[in-house]
């Protein structure tokens, strides 16, 4: 038996992973989540690796909303704010444990999917980037009026830790990371992500194919906050407080740039820029004058050469198309490993 | 003998001051097929987005199988079995082509009928080589000619497996080789046995077209609008000596 499932696995790494450059890079980096507190057990690096893994949840799940369903959203921290401020209100006064603050909190964020969906189905581009942009600012209003829920400026300190034990901590967050970001690029690559790109597409030839627009923007407006709203309890309950940071307008902007960064559309693109952007932030604290200006140029510069974002050019580099079956191949490759034909 | 498959009451549409579609009433059978013909701006394609449900009537009935469908959302008409092609092309351009049509596919219409043991991508691929464009089903939209994305547009209507179809401008911008395919795919289609149920009928059709040695060659009865009005409903042949038909066409006193 064990043999059968050893022979299995080796199989499908050596014919499906070892095949393309971009499968190869996400299996190493799983293993290298998987394994890091084996080799290094570095306090410092483990929290900039959870931290990492949170975002690159909130990121993923603006992609979702955003890149494939296009409805342009600038206000994503409402998202993560409701579901920080729902476990964290839980934890605190009803002393409900993290494994149900954090899930009950990411359903209050589906609650406040469908408060922000249902208003913005009849707009789109500016306007629903504006109008997504006010609701963290009017939630933040609501959190500042009511000081002695909510902890006003301070926040809800003294959450419960996710785990006791730190290295605890981060493999529930790495797997939640590693579940979340594959569930929804799961989804995104199935009929139902079809749908959603042809909304992004075209709406009324959408509706001219019988289909009911309004309920699927609804279902990605609530399955975004879902996951934001997942990486809003982790985040909480990792730091052991919620605070108006958590509604900011900048971590509004910041998902939205590590999104474009990354390539939008994609999942995977913009998840994997928070591990490159996320530690180099971490890398520029010793000069702190210096670290926003050096973002802002790296930022500008894959803008202007690499539209598409950093990951899927990067792609592009060491994988090319087979012009017949359309399957990735690895570049230097004559012919297509899937149909032979000869690579151009 | 056939029922009544769409009927129009006096359906009338303003935008502002301007009437685009006054007191418009037909009737058509679930075997026709019928010509909109006239002048731009004559109201042919607001008559099309009324029945289609992208435009709401301001007054009159639009009634399709004896059931109202004035007011109801454009998918809950193409899931009743209305379906319409778009005078400018409107595909996915980003998606694959055989995904366009999937998309077709997924309506709940779709879903219920046909042969449901097939996947959604056979189904879309059968469409697709109807239409005659399966060879590049994995190309993006964005790669098609004109011609192609007429076709693309055909595949994409006829895969909710309607009982009408709108077709708005079919042969517009289209070559004459590429006009006589494409009505060749139409009468194809109308006179059914292809899709679904196996033995299904053809879709009733309502062509708006300017090219009128196509359409008469394929329509059972024309209707003429101009400025938003029904100037005339007549069988084709009666169509070429009709003096308020040249009228509209070339203005007063040109004969």
């Amino acid at each position: 038996m064990i043999a059968y499932y050893t022979k299995t696995l080796y199989s499908i790494i050596k014919n499906d992973v070892l095949v393309l450059p971009s499968r190869m890079l996400v299996f190493f980096f799983i293993v290298a989540i998987i394994c890091l507190p084996v080799v290094s057990n570095d306090p410092y690096l483990l929290r900039i690796i959870i931290l990492a893994c949170i975002y690159a949840i909130f990121t993923a799940s603006w992609d979702l909303l955003s890149g494939f369903t296009g409805q342009m959203s600038f206000g994503h921290a409402f998202f993560f704010g409701v579901s920080a401020y729902a476990a964290a209100l839980l934890n605190r006064h009803l002393h409900f444990p993290p494994w149900a603050s954090i899930p009950i909190g990411a359903l209050a964020s589906v609650v406040a999917g469908l408060i922000i969906g249902i208003p913005c189905l009849r707009l789109r581009g500016t306007y629903l980037a504006l109008t997504t942009l006010s609701f963290p600012i009017i939630l933040l209003g609501i959190v500042h009026a009511f000081p002695d829920i909510t902890g006003g400026e301070l926040g809800i300190s003294g959450l419960d830790r996710i785990c006791r034990s730190r290295i605890g901590t981060y493999y529930i967050v790495a797997v939640s990371m590693l579940l979340s970001i594959a569930t929804m690029w799961k989804l995104t690559s199935s009929k139902f992500g079809i749908l959603l790109h042809a909304i992004r597409e075209d709406e009324i030839a959408l509706r001219a194919s019988g289909i009911n627009t309004t309920r699927y923007k609804i279902m990605a407006f609530c399955l975004s906050a879902f996951f934001a709203g997942i990486a809003g309890g982790l985040y909480a309950h990792f730091m052991r407080i919620t605070g108006p940071s958590t509604l900011e307008v900048a971590l509004s902007f910041q998902v939205v740039i590590w999104g474009v960064f990354g390539g939008i559309a994609t999942i995977w693109g913009s998840a994997g820029a928070v591990f490159i952007l996320f530690p180099i932030m971490e890398f520029f604290r010793f000069w702190p004058e210096f670290r926003m200006l050096i973002f802002s140029f790296i930022i500008i510069f894959i803008l202007l050469y690499m539209p598409k974002g950093l990951l899927p050019w990067l792609r592009d580099q060491v994988e090319k198309e087979c012009p017949r079956c359309k399957k990735k191949n690895i570049s230097f490759r004559k012919t297509c490993r899937i149909c032979t034909a000869t690579l151009g | 003998m056939p029922s009544h498959i769409l009927e129009l009451s006096s359906v009338t549409k303003s935008f502002g001051g301007l009437k685009a579609v006054y007191d418009i009433s037909f009737k058509m059978n679930s075997d026709d097929i019928i010509g909109l013909i006239g002048p731009n701006g004559a109201g042919k394609s607001t008559l099309i987005k009324l029945i289609s449900g992208i435009l709401e009537p301001d007054s009159g009935e639009i009634k399709f199988k004896n059931q109202k469908i004035n007011g109801l959302k454009t998918w809950d008409i193409v899931n009743l079995g209305i379906s319409f092609t778009f005078q400018n092309m409107r595909p996915f351009r980003r998606l694959p082509i055989i995904a366009n049509v999937m998309t077709s596919c997924m309506s709940p219409r779709a879903m219920k009928r046909g042969e449901w043991v097939k996947r959604i991508e056979a189904k879309a691929m059968d469409f697709l080589e109807f239409a005659g464009i399966s060879d590049m089903a994995l190309e993006k939209a964005s790669t098609l000619s004109q011609g192609d994305l007429k076709r693309l547009e055909v595949a994409r209507a006829i895969a909710t497996e309607p009982e009408l179809i709108l077709l708005d401008e079919p042969f517009g911008g289209l070559s004459p080789a590429e006009t006589e395919l494409m009505a060749k795919s139409i009468k194809r289609l109308h006179k059914g046995g292809r899709f679904g149920r196996l033995h299904s009928e053809g879709p009733a059709m309502i062509i708006v077209e300017h090219k009128l040695q196509q359409l008469m060659k394929m329509a059972d009865r024309i209707i003429v609008l101009n400025y938003g009005e029904t100037v005339t409903e007549c069988a084709p042949k009666e169509l070429v000596n009709n003096k308020e038909v040249i009228e509209c066409y070339l203005g007063k006193g040109a004969l």
